[in-house]
């Protein structure tokens, strides 16, 4: 791995697993704080800490199967493939219609459960993202893991207020997901024997051609389906708002 | 009446705001002042494991509490006012609910923020201002004297 941190590439690939795990791990933050909400208040930190170690684990898990599949023919275009469908996916509006119905849990097995439940289902992008960025090496799987740990726990506001701020960071990120798709597509085992003797710049080609597809599908997709000025989101707050200052302290 | 819009983010900026607003109050009584608390939305898988209500009252529990330095500061003062809670792009959010909803102004502190976080996240009340048809009262750290 020393000798690997010379290269200029090494260090493109620890800041796309950087960008990666702030992109895609703002989700599982949110959903810890909104898991660990109920509980009183001296088992918050306890359920956050044990939340956060499961999704944790299981993401060392998951990303340990994931490289071994990927290491099998035709398992790399498929996971290019997905990771396309996630950059696009991650471009477009927001259905109002896609919602749980788990409720926050007052107790801290509960939020525990929801929390690691949640992060199974929302770790599956970040874990094949991760994997393709770090083309198998193992220090960066680990250093991906380790990374994406302080953004879950303390980078919901962090992450959402970049997105609010700087929405430019969504395309970008998306553009990405596309460009590590183009390359894990073209480094697929079952394809070798097409890609020999092919110069050594193509995979760079591919990767140019994932991000600009991922980008242009997308945005042309989310112009389609987004609604025109959507009203305000203004929340009822009913006895709150008659409420004098001292009681909601 | 002047209808007068305070964006409010629990920050020291809304602070300034409000005195900005006591000042304004005592050549114009006749004030009718609304604190607007814009939370970011949640989106993505995160909703999938939670309920609508849940969001909501995440959504007001943050929204009272970044509502709750400004309250204080307008009880104390004995001025009247009402508040609210929304959900959105913020800067969107604020221009949008001015325009819409008929205020005469919009009065907001802005960051005093260092260099780089702004040149990364830019600022809110610049953006405001930038975008809003309803004039806009931007109070900076300099004239701070409350």
């Amino acid at each position: 791995m020393f000798e690997s941190m010379m290269h200029a590439s090494f260090w493109l690939s620890v800041l796309q697993i950087i960008a990666i795990d702030i992109l895609l791990g703002g989700d599982n933050a949110v959903v810890i704080a909104l898991a660990c909400r109920k509980l009183p208040e001296h088992q918050r930190n306890k359920g956050i800490a044990w939340g956060v170690l499961g999704a944790i684990a299981l993401r060392v898990v998951l990303i340990f199967f994931a490289l071994q599949l990927l290491a099998l023919p035709f398992l790399k275009v498929v996971g290019a493939l997905l990771l396309l469908w996630i950059g696009i996916k991650l471009l477009q509006p927001e259905h109002e219609d896609e919602h749980g119905n788990i409720e926050g849990s007052t107790h801290l097995l509960g939020a525990i459960k929801t929390i690691v439940v949640a992060d199974a289902v929302m770790s599956l992008d970040n874990v094949i993202a991760v994997a393709g960025a770090a083309k198998g090496d193992l220090g960066l799987v680990v250093f991906g893991i380790v990374v994406s740990i302080p953004i879950i726990v303390w980078g919901s506001k962090f992450v959402l207020k970049l997105m609010d701020r700087f929405p430019l960071v969504i395309t970008l990120g998306a553009a990405l997901l596309g460009w590590i798709a183009g390359g894990m597509f073209v480094g697929d085992v079952a394809l070798r024997p097409w890609i020999e003797g092919t110069p050594s710049w193509l995979h760079y080609l591919t990767s140019v051609i994932g991000a600009a597809f991922v980008v242009l599908l997308g945005t042309w997709l989310a112009r389609r389906r987004e609604p025109e000025m959507a009203p305000i989101v203004e929340l009822d707050l009913g006895e709150a708002a008659r409420q004098p200052m001292g009681d909601n302290r | 009446m002047h209808k007068l819009l305070i964006p409010v983010d629990g920050s020291a900026n809304a602070d300034r705001a409000i005195a900005e607003t006591l000042r304004l109050r005592q050549a114009t009584p006749d004030l009718e002042i609304h604190l607007l608390s814009v939370q970011f939305p949640i989106d993505g898988h995160a909703r999938s494991f939670v309920s609508q209500e849940e969001v909501d009252d995440y959504h007001r529990e943050e929204g009272l509490a970044a509502l709750a330095n400004a309250r204080r500061l307008l009880d104390t003062a004995g001025v009247p006012y009402s508040h609210h809670i929304a959900v959105g792009h913020v800067a969107d959010t604020i221009v949008r609910y001015a325009e819409e909803r008929g205020f005469d102004r919009i009065v907001m502190g802005s960051h005093g923020r260092s260099g780089l976080m702004n040149l990364l996240m830019g600022s809110v009340a610049s953006e405001v201002s930038r975008r809003s048809r309803v004039p806009v009262t931007l109070v900076g750290p300099v004239q701070d004297v409350a």
